[in-house]
């Protein structure tokens, strides 16, 4: 088990999808036993580069070698045979198979010949050694979908290692986990590398790469910028090497206290066991951050304030009017929304068009007592978010699923804030986005609060809710553990908060 | 004049298809071509099935399905029928009695669906039994006929001696559907809902409503495709519509209508209507029963959806089908996706 990989070597990789040139002559290789992080902008080409070295997508130009030798990764199991596996950045466990059946799915070890037998025996034994072996502590005959994602991230690590991979890329394992995650994650890819395995990995957080990484190459629309050793890892170098521009996100300001009569109130907000017991204001042009770690029922809170999802008890008042039992048409109507956090499931709708997307939250207005849409307004809409937004398109008739992740979610964020509302709830705005446009999307946020709107942030980022928030609420088990304000929203004020709330 | 001739793709060739079709009957049955006004009077016996067709792509394009169209047709006749018959009632009146009936039918179809959340097959496969039961206890032992020559007119008048009455219905409602699926609110929402429920709900479309009313749609278009076969047969029988549903549901699909919600048009549809009419009506003349035509719309219903799911992320063309059958690698899915 314990050979050392090769170097993998890929040389002036081009690749195509339809009439989007995603990587132009690219190269990039992975010494054996390194940790070899890829950084860039969405839609730089950082997820196809790792797709095609682990055979999901076949390169139209260029070659893919190891110690020398020419591979043909014609398939994800021609990439297993030669020791390659790819961490995708949402798992694929089947979530109703056990995790030992997710673990030896398609090479199922079998008993006797006729009729053979799946021999589940070895199976469980041997998923269970090696999820010990990387200090996963679950039980292997429970169904995956009892797994949080981190855990389902290590299985996917235990499933390389179990088929014998030794060069195993990271799809941006890091943005859906915790800080704690995290720290368990590197320690393990800390062991792996130890080990002699080969490790690639993507992130858009400068603290993770520098603490991880032993080399970083940096891509930009497609094409190496940067490479750079352990040592020579400069935030600012990296960064501009990503965006082409320097970009400055290191602020905190603080703003005086919002007054006035809070637009959005929430009392006594309950659906056990998920949340109980809710209860908070939002000013105009205030900035509110909501924390909280994943499952600790911010995000269900948010729902059930938007009329998404079931509440057993509590109201919600919005600008003096009760929207406690509103339908979430007359919510969005009546001045509240909520941006989703999983674009592609809830935000928008990718084989429909920028102006069918940027109009799909007012449509109502959109039509007349005769139903019919206003061509023209729609238009008019779609033109305006293009133009707001800076969305990168080749025009507002251009299907969303055509477009990079980033301009993806410049369109649900237009798609929300056209529909004017007084109160916007944002679910991890930036997540998955890269520095440069999470800068952007800061300033979006500020520029809508300055102008009256009140915001909600919900965020596991602690920067983000430093630089961003006047106020911060921490959520834990489904209750609000603390509040802070003002110049207490510091780094360690937060993170104490963070911490209050997991010692619960 | 650009707009006039189809853009996507699919209906282009769908275009190909009915012009090769038409030609072919007419040059190798003969019988076939009878004139233009003969050809016209052709379309009168297939568009029964057409007006099916429309009220069925509005349920799939959220993704849905309704079996019970054929049931809700043959109730919808009987209705009308004993409404005539045993009540006396103005004819017309009861016309439009049934068609409300369906509508109503329809309905029944949709709160079931969305408020007992029973999956739309099984939902509409149940209705389909329980309505057609219905229709053949009511219709009792001899179907009702004679419903008088003004009703007659229908499903087999002429206007000016040439143009099929059901024609002329049939082109005003397809513009209307091809209208409201593309220019209001509701075709809008619809379409959201067949390609992501889940967002469709998050932008505050009210998923359930929507659904209820595609239901309810489906179920008129039913009943009136039932009316004019009883007014083209001039009698009523209850198991009438049993012949609609295989074939209006391949017009959909063939029509490019995804089976999953979401893509495609009426044009497509309305030319599907006229490549199965075509089909249908032709393979008649030839002599061929009607178990091999059936048989031939299976296929057809097969075959269109399986070409739809290879070519849906590649496009459409001669250059794609060679490429995909040269190679017998599994379709490149998530291709498009990143």
């Amino acid at each position: 088990m314990s050979r050392t990989p090769g170097l993998l070597a890929a040389t002036g990789i081009d690749k195509r999808f339809g009439a989007n040139s995603v990587l132009r002559n690219v190269s990039l290789s992975l010494a054996p036993g390194e940790v070899h992080t890829l950084m860039g902008e969405n839609g730089a080409g950082k997820s196809t580069l790792f797709r095609i070295l682990a055979g999901i997508h076949q390169p139209d130009a260029g070659q893919i070698n190891l110690d020398g030798a020419a591979l043909d990764l014609r398939n994800p199991s021609a990439a297993y045979g030669h020791g390659i596996y790819l961490v995708p950045q949402e798992p694929a466990l089947l979530k109703e198979l056990s995790v030992a059946e997710n673990m030896f799915l398609g090479m199922l070890p079998t008993r006797g010949w006729f009729p053979s037998r799946i021999d589940w025996k070895t199976i469980r034994g041997q998923a269970q050694d090696s999820l010990s072996a990387l200090g996963l502590d679950v039980d292997v005959r429970d169904d995956a979908k009892h797994l949080s994602i981190a855990q389902q991230q290590l299985v996917e690590c235990a499933k390389a290692l179990l088929r014998g991979c030794r060069i195993i890329l990271f799809d941006e394992p890091t943005s859906p986990l915790t800080g704690r995650e995290v720290g368990i994650l590197f320690a393990i890819m800390r062991r792996l590398r130890a080990q002699g395995c080969t490790l690639g990995f993507i992130s858009h957080r400068m603290d993770e790469v520098s603490e991880i990484s032993d080399r970083v190459s940096v891509l930009r629309d497609g094409a190496v910028t940067d490479e750079v050793d352990r040592g020579g890892f400069d935030r600012a170098r990296l960064v501009r090497a990503m965006v082409g521009r320097e970009v400055i996100f290191d602020r905190r300001r603080v703003r005086r206290e919002a007054e006035g009569e809070p637009v959005l109130s929430v009392r006594g907000l309950a659906h056990a066991p998920v949340f109980s017991g809710v209860d908070f204001d939002v000013r105009p042009g205030e900035i509110l951050g909501f924390s909280g770690l994943i499952g600790s029922g911010r995000t269900e809170i948010a729902e059930a304030v938007c009329g998404l999802r079931e509440k057993s008890a509590g109201s919600v008042t919005l600008a003096g009017q009760d929207i406690s039992t509103s339908s979430i048409g007359d919510i969005i109507e009546a001045g509240l929304v909520y941006v989703p956090e999983d674009r592609a499931r809830h935000g928008v709708i990718l084989p429909m068009s920028i102006r069918d997307n940027a109009t799909a939250g007012q449509i109502g207005r959109l039509q007349g007592k005769s139903g019919i849409l206003n061509r023209g307004r729609e238009i008019a809409i779609a033109t305006d978010t293009m133009r707001r937004y800076q969305v990168r398109a080749r025009g507002i008739d251009q299907p969303v699923g055509q477009l990079s992740g980033g301009n993806q979610q410049k369109v649900v964020f237009g798609k929300w804030m056209s529909t004017n509302p007084k109160v916007a709830i944002l679910d991890e705005p930036t997540r998955g986005v890269d520095v440069g446009a999470k800068d952007e999307i800061y300033r979006l946020i500020e520029e809508l609060s300055a102008q009256g709107m009140a915001i909600v942030v919900i965020s596991s980022e602690l920067e983000e809710l430093i630089v961003l928030c006047d106020r911060v609420i921490a959520i834990y088990g489904g209750k609000i553990a603390a509040e802070l304000k003002g110049a207490d929203v510091t780094a360690a004020r937060v993170g104490a908060a963070f911490l209050g709330a997991e010692a619960h | 004049m650009k707009y006039l001739f189809p853009r996507q793709p699919w209906d282009r060739a769908l275009v190909a298809i009915l012009v090769a079709l038409f030609t072919g009957f007419c040059i190798l049955t003969p019988g076939f071509y009878d004139g233009f006004h003969g050809t016209l009077a052709i379309t009168e016996e297939f568009l029964p099935f057409g007006f099916v067709a429309l009220g069925l792509s509005v349920v799939i394009l959220t993704g849905g399905i309704d079996l019970s169209v054929g049931s809700i047709s043959g109730l919808a006749a009987v209705i009308m029928a004993i409404l005539i018959k045993s009540y006396g009632l103005n004819t017309w009146l009861a016309v439009l009695l049934a068609v409300g009936a369906g509508g109503g039918l329809g309905w029944l179809n949709g709160q079931i669906i969305t408020r007992l959340r029973v999956e739309p097959l099984i939902a509409t496969l149940s209705t389909n039994f329980i309505y057609s039961s219905i229709a053949i206890a009511l219709a009792g032992a001899s179907p009702p006929y004679g419903f008088g020559h003004a009703f007659g007119e229908l499903g087999t008048g002429a206007i000016a001696g040439w143009l099929p009455v059901q024609l002329v219905i049939f082109i005003v409602m397809a513009i209307g559907f091809s209208g409201l699926i593309t220019r209001t609110g509701y075709g809008r929402r619809l379409v959201m809902i067949g390609y992501n429920r889940d967002a469709a709900h998050y932008a505050g479309v009210s998923v359930a409503s929507v659904e209820r009313r595609a239901y309810c749609i489906s179920g008129v278009m039913a009943a009136f495709a039932g009316i004019v076969l009883a007014s083209y047969y001039d009698a009523v029988r209850a198991d009438m519509g049993d012949i609609l549903l295989l074939t209006s549901i391949t017009m959909v699909v063939l029509g490019g209508i995804s089976i999953f919600g979401g893509e495609g048009g009426i044009l497509g549809v309305t030319l599907a209507v006229m490549i199965l009419g075509v089909l249908r009506q032709g393979m008649l003349i030839a002599g061929f029963s009607d178990m091999v035509t059936t048989m031939l719309i299976g296929a057809i219903l097969l075959s269109s959806i399986a070409i739809k799911n290879l070519f849906s992320s590649r496009g459409f063309d001669l250059g794609s089908i060679i490429r995909r059958l040269s190679s017998l690698r599994p379709p490149e899915r998530m291709a498009s996706k990143s």
